[in-house]
């Protein structure tokens, strides 16, 4: 009972998903910083850390605006849902040796399909916005996610074929040097696909700024706001979560195995991310389109066939 | 070049003119006897080469009741312009002209303008809509010398109210006309927008493909051409370089051009290096946010950054001398505003050391990054014959390959002597453009290292009193006349139009031409039929500031 | 709880997002306090794309007739408790455009603001002041300007 509470609540659950995004939003400003030649937030805490803790908090107790005309159902309770639906995943990620805090044999499957909604929730409240730019923003948000979970799911799945079982766990307990290797283009697949289906540059087009204001978040303001923005860092993690333990092996580390290895891993893949956010210009819808179903989509297929035959030399 | 001047002469003999004199080495001036020939001088032009209209300019005459139009054609290939005049009634009823843009597509929104400041009807013209104005003052052509300013601005709120009902009136004439089931609408591109400045791109779309753009424009108009009326000659210069502040120097220079010519005092060598130097350096301030800019319209805004941390540089050489940061003041009439310390030479060293040393970095990372040449390359793209036809003008004209700077082609301050040369490059697209005004930063900097060596050297001989030369005295009232003055301004080529009338102390009339205007006109042409996502990148790739686009 | 409470002030204070909206020639100053020299964010301040999530509406400059509605749309759509910043004197007195005619003259009389900045433009280091001042004034728990008066309740826009 006490141990449900705790995973519920406190770690893999609402706390720990709480620090993350205090914490990764820091970083992310932090670490941008340097690269536009700037030091970031700097004057509240030590190097600015309690920033974006301000921020947040700030941002919880502001106005709620709810527009004329929208919906106020459909406007109101996506918030709510796109966090929630954006924790569930952690349950089943093994962030410790001791496993995940919800065993299940089909816990991949469940961790993909679980990112998978994400972005429909996010169209729904672009479509209750009822405003033009948010609509426009919505609308990019499914192009964008049924463009790139395809690819997104056939690179998940390259490890699943690979080590013959949909449980996270195993495929966690069972990676090696070798499979690591073996599923290097795999890896690369997920990454390109993970920036599409997080909007990071150059595929950000769902709330580019300069052309549809802020997309779906466009008539969100106070804790509504803050709902969705959790529930952006929140599915952040559960990428980042879903590369670490399918590729490198999760938790497991050099000298000794343990959480600290898994936060390293799923921040290495937070700085080359943001490294690409700084140097790469944003592309165009159509172009977007051509490069997932002309060249992603075709590769991930290829890397299937790649990682079976492997599997058929090396591990038979 | 096979075509002269002779040629403009020829092309006006057959027209029946008061006055036809070679005005400067590259104008033709002449008047013309009846107003009703304009359009047929226009075909004239048209068939000799000029091209391209650079402005109309009205300048109004309530005592003798005439309203008398200037027309500056221009030559961006060859280098000749013609000023040709010719006066109209200013009775409002009969103020009336021929229309020259189905011959001149370049003058659709000077004329547009000439309209709505000074009431000018043109007969013919495709679409004459009031322009920058706000609603309050439709059918007021405040412009006029007998508009009461004081009378109009007594009721501020009312006005207010005015445009608050236009602008609800159109939304709903949009909601009225849209089928509500279709995916048909209108989008408000700004001025609340965060990329558009205070400029409204009325766009019409069908979902992400765009069906036409109409710019709404007069965010900031402050009606400066009107303010200087009310200055002093130094004092308007305040006026003139809020053009745009992100190059303030050029336009300055240009103004005081046109206050000498018509004073008749020459400047001195140092006062003319000066002004190029200082002009130089406002022109990196302005490419650097030009070209950050540009990358800002796709999202990515490191390059902005880098940009700001090398123009702060130059922005301290600018406050070094002046005192200010931006609004420098540091042009007037007779010269430069004030005397020259030495030690801002090593200041200007401190900032060029600066620049060399990112230089590098930029190019490499941004101006040959291979998705943005993806993207870019496709769109906007602007061939030299429409870019002479619209009237395109500096980096933008100079990016569709076409050979034309007026700091080469009209040589004013020291351009004469500065070493350099046409920086184009072909093709005409986004990239060129940015393209462009990349390379003029490099440009740039090598005419502010001559500048500088050339000064040195010359307060190192003792040929220049960096104490003393700054300035030659302009007598406060001017006798009555009129110049015309060009420059190229960081954005491209700004035309002042001065009339003074005898003994004036200040302007009687100040017409300035500014390149966004033309920039802004085409964007229409080049956005229909494209996607949402062009709009920031082609409207950055124009190189748009809102100030001289509403002046 | 009042310390609870408390820190959401305090909280409100230090984290300060700006509507991105520019009606004048300040803005270039305050892209000049972003970049790398003065860079605001080590204070904390951000720009936002919407007015939606904004704290501070800066007017940056002049206010003309045209786009005084727009502006005012803008402070409506912010969430409550907002505050606003004039830079610059055109928005006192409409600066160095006093007697141009399409100019507001006195735009804080209509929009008031809770500080306002000289220069024109300000420098950058005089911006952030400004902000900080607006820091002060949450701490202090001062009501904003504007939602203790003005022209523009009685305004439709």
């Amino acid at each position: 009972m006490l141990g449900t509470f705790i995973d519920a609540f406190v770690f893999p659950g609402l706390l720990y998903a709480l620090v993350w995004t205090v914490g990764l939003f820091w970083f992310f400003r932090k670490f941008m910083a340097p690269l536009h030649k700037r030091v970031g937030p700097y004057f509240n805490g030590p190097h600015g850390s309690y920033q974006t803790l301000f921020d947040l908090s700030k941002l919880w107790t502001k106005e709620s605006i709810t527009p004329k005309g929208v919906n106020s159902y459909l406007f109101s309770i996506m918030p709510l849902l796109a966090v929630v639906i954006g924790l569930l995943p952690a349950a089943v990620v093994p962030w410790t040796p001791s496993g995940p805090a919800l065993s299940s044999q089909y816990s991949l499957l469940i961790l993909v399909v679980l990112i998978g909604i994400e972005p429909f929730l996010f169209f729904l409240t672009g479509f209750g916005s009822e405003n033009k730019y948010s609509f426009l923003g919505g609308i990019r948000v499914l192009t964008q996610a049924i463009s790139f979970e395809t690819a997104f799911f056939l690179a998940a799945l390259a490890p699943a074929l690979f080590f013959g079982s949909l449980d996270l766990s195993v495929i966690v307990e069972k990676s090696s040097w070798g499979s690591f290797l073996i599923l290097l283009p795999a890896f690369a697949i997920y990454f390109v696909a993970l920036l599409g289906l997080l909007e990071q540059p150059p595929f950000n087009i769902p709330d580019a700024e300069q052309e549809v204001v802020y997309g779906f978040l466009t008539e969100y303001s106070g804790t509504n706001y803050f709902l969705l923005n959790l529930s952006k860092f929140v599915e952040f993690m559960a990428v980042f979560a879903g590369a670490g333990a399918l590729y490198m092996g999760a938790y497991k580390g050099i000298f000794f195995d343990g959480y600290t290895w898994f936060f390293l891993k799923m921040v290495a893949v937070a700085v080359v991310m943001i490294t690409i956010r700084a140097a790469t210009p944003r592309i165009t819808l159509n172009q977007m389109l051509a490069f997932s179903w002309r060249w992603l989509v075709p590769i991930s297929l290829i890397n299937l066939a790649w990682v079976l035959l492997a599997r058929a030399l090396f591990f038979s | 070049m096979s075509k002269s001047m002779e040629g403009v002469a020829k092309a006006l003999e057959s027209f029946e003119t008061e006055y036809v004199e070679n005005y400067k080495p590259t104008w033709f001036k002449a008047k013309l006897k009846s107003p009703d020939e304009i359009v047929a001088v226009a075909e004239a032009m048209k068939a000799e080469g000029l091209r391209t209209l650079s402005t109309v300019s009205p300048t109004d005459w309530p005592e003798e009741g005439i309203m008398e139009m200037n027309y500056f054609f221009e030559d961006l290939e060859t280098k000749r312009n013609c000023w040709v005049k010719c006066e109209i009634p200013r009775d409002p009823e009969r103020c009336e002209i021929d229309s020259i843009t189905p011959v001149v597509p370049s003058a659709e929104w000077h004329e547009r303008e000439a309209y709505s400041m000074f009431g000018v009807r043109f007969r013919n013209h495709p679409d004459l809509r009031y322009l920058i104005l706000s609603p309050d003052y439709y059918g007021k052509f405040p412009f006029r010398a007998d508009f009461d300013m004081a009378a109009h601005e007594k009721e501020q709120l009312e006005h207010v109210k005015e445009i608050v009902r236009d602008f609800k009136a159109e939304q709903e004439a949009n909601d009225a006309e849209l089928d509500p089931e279709g995916s048909e609408m209108v989008l408000n591109w700004g001025p609340t927008h965060p990329a558009s400045g205070p400029i409204r791109l009325k766009v019409r779309c069908d979902g992400e493909d765009i069906l036409g753009v109409d710019p709404e424009i007069g965010y900031v108009w402050r009606a400066l051409e009107n303010l200087v009326t009310r200055k002093d000659f130094v004092g308007a210069i305040v006026a003139v370089e809020r053009l745009c502040f992100m190059d303030n120097i050029n336009s300055m220079t240009g103004y005081c051009m046109a206050v000498e010519e018509i004073a008749g005092v020459e400047i001195t060598p140092f006062a003319k290096w000066m002004r190029t130097l200082l002009g130089e350096i406002a022109r990196i301030s302005s490419h650097m946010m030009g070209t950050g800019n540009f990358y800002n319209t796709m999202g990515l805004h490191t390059i902005m950054l880098w940009n700001l941390d090398v123009r702060e540089y130059f922005l301290d050489v600018l406050e070094s001398y002046s005192g200010a940061r931006i609004a420098t003041a540091a042009i007037e009439p007779g010269g430069v505003r004030y005397p020259l310390d030495m030690k801002l030479m090593d200041e200007l060293q401190r900032a060029l050391d600066k620049f060399d040393a990112t230089i590098g970095d930029i190019e490499t990372v941004f101006a040959k990054n291979p998705t943005m040449r993806h993207r870019a390359r496709k769109i906007g793209k602007i061939s030299a014959q429409e870019a002479i036809d619209w009237g395109l003008s500096g980096p933008v004209l100079r990016a569709s390959g076409v050979r034309s700077d007026v700091r080469l082609d009209e040589p004013y301050a020291a351009y004469d002597q500065v070493e350099m040369d046409y920086v184009t490059v072909p093709g005409g697209t986004a990239a060129d453009r940015f393209q462009t005004i990349f390379e003029e930063l490099k440009q740039s900097v090598k005419i502010i290292k001559q500048a500088k060596k050339r000064i040195e050297e010359g307060v190192a001989s003792g040929e220049f009193d960096p104490s003393k030369d700054h300035m030659v005295k302009v007598p406060k009232k001017l006798p009555a006349g009129e110049a015309v003055s060009r420059v190229e301004w960081a954005r491209g080529e700004v035309l002042m139009h001065l009339v003074t009338k005898e003994k004036a102390k200040s302007p009687y009339r100040l017409k300035m031409r500014a390149p966004s205007f033309n920039h802004t006109m085409v964007l229409d042409r080049l956005l229909r039929g494209k996607t949402l996502s062009d709009i920031p990148l082609v409207f950055g790739s124009m190189y748009v500031c809102q100030g001289d686009l509403d002046r | 709880m009042i310390k609870i409470l408390d820190f959401f002030d305090y909280a409100r204070s230090e984290s300060l997002w700006m509507a991105h909206f520019c009606t004048g020639c300040c803005s270039l100053e305050m892209a000049a306090a972003m970049g790398p020299r003065y860079d605001w964010e080590r204070y904390g301040y951000m720009p936002t794309p919407t007015p939606r999530q904004a704290d501070v509406l800066m007017i940056t400059g002049l206010v003309s007739k045209k786009i005084l509605p727009a502006l005012l749309r803008t402070y409506a759509q912010m969430p409550e408790p907002k505050y606003v910043m004039a830079l610059g004197a055109c928005s006192y007195d409409g600066g160095p455009y006093n007697d141009s005619l399409s100019v507001i003259k006195n735009p804080t009389e209509i929009l008031p603001a809770d500080v306002f900045v000289a220069g024109c433009p300000p420098k950058p280091e005089a911006i952030i002041e400004g902000l900080e001042t607006i820091k002060q004034k949450i701490k202090n728990k001062e009501p904003s300007a504007a939602s203790q008066g003005g022209l523009w309740k009685e305004m439709e826009f």
